[in-house]
């Protein structure tokens, strides 16, 4: 344990580091809050809009996707360190452990899990300068999964990520 | 070899003594490595740009940063009212610790030739030139830096505003996914030096030039980790996280004063740990010749060294290459460094096991290079799938019903 303690030290240092300037900045810095001051950033216009509560799945899925990595990344590295006492049969249970995640991956990646981009190849700007341009509500689409089924007849929803800012344009689906 | 000597025979005075001094030595670099950092980076990127740079606070400029800090102290310090109060306190340590600690692992100098276990002499005990040794090592700088996603990711979490909201969500994506790739290329180096520990790994890589990972594991590892490092660092042209064009300061949008200044120096320590750990893990830390004079100056003057060239490195990219976009970000790092760092892995093992149980070298190298080429190929076949449904029939009604113009 003993080799944790240097660790113990500098973290009390960094802790310590942070909370004095944080205390030298409070005792030296002025504390005049106004009700403009504290309102959420908006390039200085009043903000009109909560901050989005929702955002992609697709963030979800990353971080779950990870979890399945880090779990295999955390068995490489005991491996790693005694591969050589091991031996062969090590390397095939490594292998034998590798291939059929490997094809999960693969799989998950066909299956288009892991794609980001925007649906570059089904973009037309018709219905962008088209009349119903006008009438669509502009509900941000979030995620398109079961969406498309639900939605009512003739109102086709319209996110316009450019100009309606806000959510994670470009990001989503 | 287990972990610093200095703990070897017992704890007494002398013994925390000189733990301390080692850790305020330590914390001393970091800060005023950071210091320089900031304004090496200022004057670097402004004559790239054909600027002069900061040059009015002393001598060229170089207290600039100290001018800075400074101000930022006396600056009113505002707290949105939307914010989670508690967590919007909290994120800016969860930031700057993790950046001191990471450092705790490099070593920064030790003669580890002829026989030399890079350890050095202070009153009367033996210890290693590195705050500390711990056996997990790398595995610590892992947490590390999973620990420092939480601190940009509750900073704009906790905000109440949007653009910090965005930027911490992008910013975790981007730094989770990119930890696959680090982790794996970080394996491939425990796999040949065959330990944890910095320091042995370090001394398994002070023979000649040959020695070092970069050569021995040839290079890929090395790339992948100097891809994944800059991504987790989130400098450019990984830096989504606060891409100003799209999300103003991004995370830290909502701090102000010197709670602002706390994660700008997180940042720039991130960067200096970051080039430490590539130099420590890939170029053999201090290793170099000996040209004159002790021997032990020379190891931490070749370890500055390297470490410069990273540092320089790091800030030519900023003011070199544009920024990705997101998801050529994630498919870079799903897509390609993952599962590369993840086959090379598999080769270096394959090629180490092989020199042991004498197999056929060359039937090895073929075999296992045309299963990775295999795989290779299924990779993209899958990626080329996954192309023609999103433009196939399954989506293929998306272009008249709904329109997501990214």
């Amino acid at each position: 344990m003993d080799q944790y303690l240097p660790l113990v030290v500098m973290f009390v240092l960094a802790v310590g580091f942070v909370v004095l300037s944080l205390l030298t900045s409070k005792l030296l810095a002025p504390d005049r809050p106004t009700q403009a001051k504290q309102a959420p950033y908006e390039c200085g216009i009043v903000p009109t809009r909560e901050p989005a509560r929702r955002f992609p799945v697709r963030f979800y899925l990353v971080a779950m996707i990870f979890i399945v990595f880090d779990i295999e990344i955390i068995f490489l590295f005991p491996w790693a360190v005694v591969h050589r006492e091991l031996g062969a049969f090590g390397l095939w249970a490594i292998v034998a452990f590798i291939v059929p995640f490997f094809l999960s991956f693969l799989w998950e990646i066909a299956e288009g899990g892991l794609d980001w981009g925007p649906l570059a190849r089904s973009r037309s700007l018709g219905v962008l300068t088209g009349p119903e341009r006008a009438t669509a509500p502009s509900v941000r689409v979030v995620g398109l999964e079961g969406r498309l089924a639900a939605r009512p007849e003739g109102r086709a929803t319209v996110a316009v990520g450019a100009s309606s800012g806000g959510d994670a344009g470009g990001v989503g689906h | 070899m287990t972990g610093d000597p200095l703990f070897a025979d017992g704890f007494d005075w002398v013994v925390l003594a000189i733990l301390v001094a080692k850790a305020v030595i330590g914390f001393t670099i970091v800060v005023v490595g950071v210091i320089f950092m900031i304004w090496f980076e200022r004057k670097v990127v402004a004559d790239m740009q054909n600027r002069i740079g900061p040059n009015r606070a002393g001598r060229w400029g170089l207290g600039q940063t100290l001018a800075d800090g400074i101000k930022l102290i006396f600056k009113e310090d505002l707290k949105p009212d939307r914010a989670d109060k508690p967590v919007f306190r909290l994120a800016p340590y969860l930031s700057v610790v993790p950046a001191f600690l990471t450092f705790t692992i490099v070593p920064i100098g030790g003669v580890f030739t002829g026989g030399n276990d890079g350890g050095v002499e202070l009153f009367g005990r033996r210890t290693w030139m590195q705050v500390a040794d711990p056996p997990v090592g790398v595995l610590f700088l892992l947490a590390m830096s999973s620990i420092a996603v939480y601190g940009i990711m509750l900073a704009g979490w906790s905000s109440g505003s949007k653009y910090p909201l965005l930027g911490s969500v992008r910013a975790t994506a981007q730094m989770v996914s990119y930890e696959a790739a680090l982790g794996l290329s970080v394996v491939a180096v425990v796999l040949l030096s065959g330990s944890l520990s910095t320091h042995d790994i370090v001394a398994a890589q002070a023979g000649s030039i040959f020695d070092w990972n970069v050569i021995a594991t040839a290079a890929v590892p090395f790339v992948v980790f100097c891809v994944a490092a800059t991504a987790e660092l989130n400098r450019p042209p990984f830096d989504l996280v606060e891409a100003e064009q799209e999300l103003v300061g991004g995370f830290h949008t909502e701090y102000s004063s010197i709670r602002f200044g706390m994660f700008y120096l997180a940042e720039f320590m991130n960067t200096i740990t970051m080039s430490a750990i590539i130099v420590t893990l890939f170029l053999g830390g201090p290793a170099g010749p000996v040209l004159f004079g002790p021997p032990l100056i020379w190891g931490t003057l070749w370890f500055t060294l390297k470490l410069l060239v990273f540092l320089f490195i790091f800030v030519w990219l900023r003011a070199t290459l544009p920024r990705y976009r997101y998801d050529q970000l994630m498919d870079l790092g799903w897509k390609r460094l993952i599962p590369l760092s993840l086959g090379w892995l598999l080769v270096i093992g394959a090629i180490s096991i092989g020199r042991d149980a004498g197999w056929n070298r060359p039937l090895t190298l073929v075999g296992a290079f045309s299963l990775g080429v295999i795989s290779w190929a299924a990779l993209i076949g899958a990626m080329r799938v996954a192309k023609l449904r999103r433009g196939g029939d399954e989506f293929g009604e998306l272009s008249t019903a709904t329109e997501r113009v990214g």
